[in-house]
């Protein structure tokens, strides 16, 4: 029996490698292994207030604090009775497409790029690529001023609490993001065109599940209270343990979902797959350009989704602008109403649907319970290694360009291995 | 003639990886920083590399596994200076705030069960000085840029870091925000240490204590004054132990008796 081992996968957040076991042309075993240390983060939160359950579980990741924070917001508001106002809604938009800014750039110029174009990383990339390597930067500079302005600072900013926002930003600051959005569109528009050019083999293809938030009102978003399935099902987020069905797997200090049995696939892909007939403006555009029917058979798609997505991101802001300063006079913090009660908080991370579920008792958490985007699209990424293995060895193909082969799959999904290695409390039946 | 260059390595383990990616966020001078030192070792930022010997190693994250605290020491063997870099590595971080209390048996069976790990050992997460000797400390969740820049100038120019050793106050003075404190809300700020610039008091929301107890810090001048302001001994010792980790152990027990 051979083995292929790639460990520690580079260019992901956090530690994670992959295991190919092959006897002959037969694959035995195909495993996304996560080997990040263990965390025990739902069971420090219990008996911590709602506040510091925000500031603990959003540094989870840093990569997707701002989202953890917001489910972990919508989830704990649900429980307490909290209906924030519009202007911390909208601030909320704002600050979560700053995130989604900052990750999806991140992740294709500086993550995913270098393998396409056979570098090691993105800085080796600057004497043949420098534009894109610095069109790249200025989308992410910008997705990282976002996330600094609104929460406070780049990464784990307290700013977005409980009921609202300590400060908001002023009329100026807000003008000025609009401006810059603005200027930065050929940037985003440059990245799906990159990206686009680039080959993808379809040697592994086959279909899967995609799920995401249900945003409603017939629009391309990223918050919800029920998840779209691509079977053609609506299911309320409260329904999320039915949806993910949580296992323990050994060879990964994450657990693992499927749905029906089956894998699924969560992320930019997904939503671009469930929700892109939705979209509007150039995001549109590109959409009905680039999209075809091999992205729902092909997980490599999602650097192209998230590309389209950076268009999309820099579309939004000047509408979510405008409707921040439609509500200057909004409150800033909402108080609760109760002590106790349940709720789901479910937005999309850049990696795909998050869940914050929250039991409040005595004004201080009782019970949560958390699932990752990363762990939810693990069965997938193992699906695909196995196919994309089994083929390769039957072309006879080298160690090495199985290896290279397996990475740039994984690496697709943009797996952020801190997250999914936060665990959630096992059920026995 | 020309100076060698300083052979750098970055390492994370357990964490959120934040503290590198503060690196990789400053953008212009990420570039300069690739330029002026070989980075022979930065998972998270490129895939060639190397486990050579090092003038530096920037160690991120808690130890939270048997492995790597072999990995660590393996590192440190080879490197002349070993920096902890944020508050995981330097204190144990958000997932060390139960050390000393016997709970994380009981903590991991509630996650995992009776399952096993294949791959690793776990351990509760500890601060990367308790598996090998840490030459500096550059607290934060996560750390400053610019404090990692002029601490990373510092080793350029063969000099040791310096690093400020006032709480939080001094910079929410300097910044003429009003006292939390006076307002009767749970702020740590006299408690930690500074270097984020008061960023939390300056968004009218508490101090949460992210960079760790600062160096000669009132902890029982503090457990006083927040009794006295009518919180509960458990409301106080959960806030002051949220991001401290070990920081804040021998002092709350001196305090309460126990820990």
């Amino acid at each position: 029996m051979a083995e292929i081992i790639v460990e520690p996968l580079a260019r992901v957040e956090g530690e994670g490698g992959i295991t190919v076991r092959t006897e002959g042309q037969k694959v035995k075993e195909v495993s996304f292994d996560i080997l990040e240390g263990t965390r025990l983060i739902e069971t420090l939160v219990v008996g911590k207030t709602p506040e510091e359950d925000v500031s603990i579980t959003c540094r989870i990741c840093a990569i997707c604090t701002l989202s953890h924070r917001y489910a972990a917001l919508r989830g704990l508001e649900k429980a307490l009775g909290i209906v924030i106002p519009p202007k911390a809604h909208w601030m909320r938009s704002l600050m979560h497409l700053g995130e989604f800014l900052e990750s999806n750039s991140l992740h294709v110029f500086l993550l995913a790029l270098p393998d396409f174009l056979g570098y090691p990383n993105a800085v080796a990339m600057l004497d043949k690529h420098a534009d894109d390597v610095v069109k790249g930067l200025a989308l992410k500079k910008y997705g990282n001023k976002i996330m600094r302005l609104t929460s406070g600072r780049m990464i784990h900013g307290e700013n977005p609490t409980v009921g609202g926002f300590g400060k908001y930003l002023d009329r100026r600051t807000l003008l000025d993001l609009k401006k810059e959005a603005a200027e930065l569109l050929p940037a985003a528009e440059r990245a799906v065109e990159i990206v686009a050019g680039l080959d993808i083999p379809s040697f592994f293809e086959k279909e899967t599940v995609f799920m995401c938030c249900e945003p409603g009102d017939s629009e391309y978003g990223l918050v919800g209270d029920q998840i779209k399935i691509s079977d053609g099902k609506t299911v309320p987020v409260e329904q999320y343990r039915s949806l993910t069905n949580e296992r323990f797997s050994p060879h990964s200090a994450a657990k693992h979902c499927l749905y029906n049995g089956k894998p699924y696939t969560v992320g930019a892909i997904a939503r671009m797959n469930n929700l892109g007939e939705r979209l509007k403006g150039r995001s549109r555009t590109l959409f009905e350009k680039h999209w075809n029917k091999r992205w729902l058979r092909n997980p490599v798609y999602n650097n192209l989704a998230q590309a389209i997505e950076l268009v999309w991101s820099l579309e939004q802001i000047p509408l979510v602008v405008d409707n921040i300063l439609k509500h200057e006079d909004d409150p800033a913090i909402v108080k609760p109403s109760r002590t106790q009660g349940e709720g789901v908080g479910a937005v999309e991370a850049p990696r795909g649907t998050l869940y914050h579920n929250y039991r409040i008792k005595d004004g201080l958490v009782a019970e949560a319970n958390l699932i990752i985007p990363t762990g939810q699209s693990l069965e997938d990424i193992e699906k695909y290694l196995r196919i994309a293995v089994e083929e390769m060895l039957k072309q006879k193909a080298d160690d090495h360009a199985i290896r290279m082969q397996c990475e740039i799959i994984a690496r697709s999904y943009d797996p952020c291995i801190s997250c999914s290695t936060h665990m959630v409390s096992i059920e026995r039946t | 003639m020309e100076k060698k260059k300083l052979d750098v390595g970055l390492y994370g383990f357990t964490g959120c990886n934040g503290d590198q990616l503060v690196i990789i966020h400053s953008e212009d001078r990420l570039l300069d920083f690739f330029g002026s030192a070989n980075i022979k070792s930065f998972s998270l930022a490129k895939s060639d590399n190397d486990d050579s010997e090092l003038d530096i190693a920037f160690v991120e994250g808690s130890v939270s596994n048997q492995e790597q605290a072999e990995r660590v020491k393996e590192i440190r063997e080879r490197s002349k200076f070993l920096v902890a870099i944020g508050n995981c590595a330097c204190y144990g971080g958000v997932q060390a705030m139960e050390m000393g209390q016997d709970t994380w048996d009981h903590r991991f069976e509630k996650v995992y069960g009776e399952s096993f790990l294949e791959n690793r050992t776990p351990v509760e997460s500890k601060p990367i000085d308790l598996a090998v000797k840490v030459d500096f400390y550059l607290p934060g969740c996560p750390i400053d840029a610019d404090q990692f820049f002029r601490c990373f100038g510092h080793f350029l120019r063969g000099e040791q870091p310096a690093m400020p050793d006032y709480p939080v106050c001094a910079e929410c003075r300097w910044k003429e925000n009003e006292c939390l404190l006076l307002k009767g809300v749970l702020c740590v700020g006299p408690l930690t240490a500074s270097g984020c610039g008061a960023v939390c008091p300056s968004h009218n929301l508490p101090c949460v204590g992210c960079w760790g107890v600062v160096k000669e810090g009132n902890v029982t001048s503090e457990f006083d004054l927040l009794k006295e302001k009518g919180f509960s001994v458990e409301a106080i010792k959960n806030r002051m132990r949220m991001h401290t980790g070990i920081g804040i152990m021998k002092p709350l027990k001196n305090i309460l008796g126990v820990y």
